[in-house]
C-alpha cells in the first residue's frame, strides 16, 4: 500500500523511473488513459549526454505537472529498448493516447522544450 | 567505460578550459558525440578528440584532461594534434601563437612515457603564393593564405586501434574548405528572428544541403547558429564525422572529417564528393592520417585527388607523406579551383 501510494505522490513533478517492464507497462497504461502527453527518456547509464540532459529533465518535470515523464534504462529493460527501436542516447519519445506522436534523438535541449510545447497544447 | 565515465562537471572543466560549451549531444554504444560552440568533442572509452574553430585555447584541455584520467586510473598512450594555417594568425591566443609555442606547450606537459616525438609542418602542394622559391626563407612570413597542415604526435608504443582486427585499413581525413560558393554559403544562415531553436533549423539545414546525404545510415546531431553558421556530428558504430560551416563571405570556410575503412570506396572517395559538392570551394585541403606505410600511403593520395578530379580544375596534384615514429603516416594535399 505504501509502495502504491508513493507511486501515486511522484507521479506529478517528477521523471518516474521504470526498473521492470511491469512499472512501464503500468505507467504506459495509466498514460494511455488519461490523455496527457507522455515523454519518454530512453537513457543508460554510461551515456554522457543522458548525464547532461538529465538535470534538464527534471527541472520540465517539476515546471509541466500536466506532462508524465518516464525514463528507461536501456540496460535494465532490454526488451523494451528493442521494441522501440533504440539506436541512440538519449532519445525521447512523446506518446498521446497511446501513439507516438513525435521524437527527439539526442540531448537537444531547445528541440526537447519546442516539442513539448507543441504537443502539450494539441 | 573509461573517459564516459567522467561526470559532466569534470567534462566541462575540460571545456571551460578550451572556452566551448556543449549544445547538444548523443551517444550510442561506442561513444559519446558533442556539439559545441562551433566545435566538437568525442569520448570513447579510451580516447578523446576535441575539434574546434576560431580562436579557442584547444591545448589548455590537454593538463585538465590529463589529470582526470589519471584519476580514472588510465594511463596517456598516444597525444596528436593537427590544425591547418590559422585565417587569423594574430588573433589566436596562447599557447596558439606560434606552432613551435604550441609544440613546448604540449612537450612541457606531456609525460616522459610517450618518447615517440615528432612535429612538423606540411606545406601546400599547390602554390597560390607564387614566391615558393628558393629565396632565402624567411620563416617568420606566414605563406599568404596557403594552407599548410601543422601535425604534432607523441606515442608511447604502436597505436591500438578501437576497430582491433582491421586497424591497418582504417584512416581519418580532416578536410578543410575555404571560399564556399555564395549560394550554397547561403543555405546556413538563419532566416532572421525565425524564433525556432537551433536544433530544429540545424536538421532542416542537414536535409536541405545534402549534408544528411553523405551517410544516409548515420544519425546526425547538428545545430545552426544565430545569424548563421553549422556545426554537426554524426555517429555510425564505432565512427564519427562532423562538419563545422563558416559562411560569411570574405572568410567562409567548412571543415569535415570523418573516419573510415581504405578498402571501402564509400568511405573515402564518396564522401569526399559529397562534401566538395555540398559547399563547392575555392581552395582544398586534405589531410589523411592513417596506419599504412609510404608506398600504401602514396595510394591513398593519388585516390583522393582522382576523386576531386572530375570536380574540378584543379591545381596541385601533388601529395606530401610523413611518417611519425610509433604515429601512422599523414598525407597532406592541397587543391585550388581554376575558377574562370
Amino acid at each position: 500500500m505504501a509502495a502504491t501510494a508513493a507511486a501515486a505522490a511522484a507521479a506529478e513533478g517528477v521523471v518516474i523511473a521504470c526498473h521492470t517492464e511491469e512499472a512501464w507497462n503500468l505507467q504506459l497504461q495509466k498514460g494511455n488513459e488519461s490523455n496527457k502527453l507522455i515523454v519518454v527518456d530512453f537513457t543508460a547509464s554510461w551515456c554522457g549526454p543522458c548525464r547532461f540532459i538529465s538535470p534538464i529533465l527534471v527541472d520540465l518535470a517539476k515546471k509541466l505537472p500536466n506532462v508524465t515523464f518516464l525514463k528507461v534504462d536501456v540496460d535494465e529493460l532490454k526488451s523494451v529498448a528493442m521494441d522501440w527501436a533504440i539506436e541512440a542516447m538519449p532519445t525521447f519519445m512523446f506518446l498521446k493516447e497511446g501513439k507516438i506522436v513525435d521524437k527527439v534523438v539526442g540531448a537537444k535541449k531547445e528541440e526537447l522544450q519546442e516539442k513539448i510545447a507543441k504537443h502539450m497544447t494539441n | 567505460m573509461g573517459l564516459r565515465r567522467l561526470d559532466f562537471s569534470e567534462l566541462k572543466q575540460v571545456l571551460d578550459a578550451v572556452q566551448c560549451s556543449v549544445v547538444s549531444a548523443i551517444g550510442n554504444a561506442h561513444f559519446d558525440a558533442y556539439v559545441l560552440s562551433e566545435s566538437s568533442l568525442f569520448v570513447y572509452p579510451k580516447k578523446m578528440i576535441i575539434k574546434t574553430c576560431g580562436t579557442t585555447q584547444l591545448l589548455k584541455s590537454v593538463p585538465c584532461l590529463l589529470s582526470h584520467a589519471d584519476d580514472l586510473g588510465l594511463a596517456v598512450t598516444r597525444c596528436r594534434y593537427t590544425r591547418g594555417s590559422f585565417i587569423f594568425p594574430k588573433a589566436q591566443p596562447f599557447p596558439h601563437t606560434s606552432f613551435r609555442e604550441e609544440v613546448m606547450y604540449l612537450e612541457d606537459i606531456l609525460p616522459a612515457h610517450l618518447c615517440f616525438r615528432k612535429a612538423c609542418i606540411m606545406p601546400p602542394t599547390c602554390c597560390t603564393s607564387s614566391s615558393s622559391s628558393s629565396s632565402s626563407s624567411s620563416s617568420s612570413k606566414p605563406p599568404g593564405h596557403s594552407h599548410s597542415w601543422h601535425v604534432y604526435s607523441a606515442s608511447h608504443a604502436p597505436e591500438e586501434s578501437e576497430e582491433s582486427s582491421s586497424s591497418s585499413s582504417l584512416f581519418t581525413v580532416e578536410i578543410c574548405m575555404t571560399e564556399l560558393d555564395r549560394g550554397l554559403a547561403r543555405g546556413f544562415f538563419r532566416r532572421r528572428g525565425d524564433g525556432r531553436s537551433g536544433d530544429a533549423v540545424g536538421s532542416e539545414m542537414t536535409a536541405a544541403t545534402g549534408i544528411g546525404r553523405i551517410d544516409k545510415d548515420a544519425i546526425v546531431c547538428d545545430y545552426a547558429f544565430d545569424p548563421c553558421g553549422y556545426s554537426m556530428n554524426t555517429v555510425h558504430g564505432a565512427r564519427y564525422s562532423t562538419i563545422h560551416v563558416t559562411p560569411e563571405e570574405g572568410y567562409s570556410y567548412a571543415s569535415f572529417e570523418c573516419v573510415g575503412s581504405l578498402h571501402n570506396r564509400k568511405d573515402l572517395e564518396q564522401s569526399l564528393q559529397r562534401v566538395v559538392s555540398i559547399f563547392r570551394p575555392a581552395t582544398i585541403s586534405v589531410a589523411v592520417s592513417t596506419d599504412v606505410d609510404g608506398d600504401a600511403a602514396d595510394r591513398v593520395a593519388a585516390r583522393v585527388a582522382a576523386a576531386l578530379k572530375p570536380m574540378g580544375p584543379w591545381t596541385g596534384n601533388g601529395a606530401r607523406v610523413e611518417d611519425f615514429p610509433a604515429g601512422g603516416t599523414v598525407t597532406f594535399q592541397t587543391f585550388t579551383h581554376r575558377r574562370k
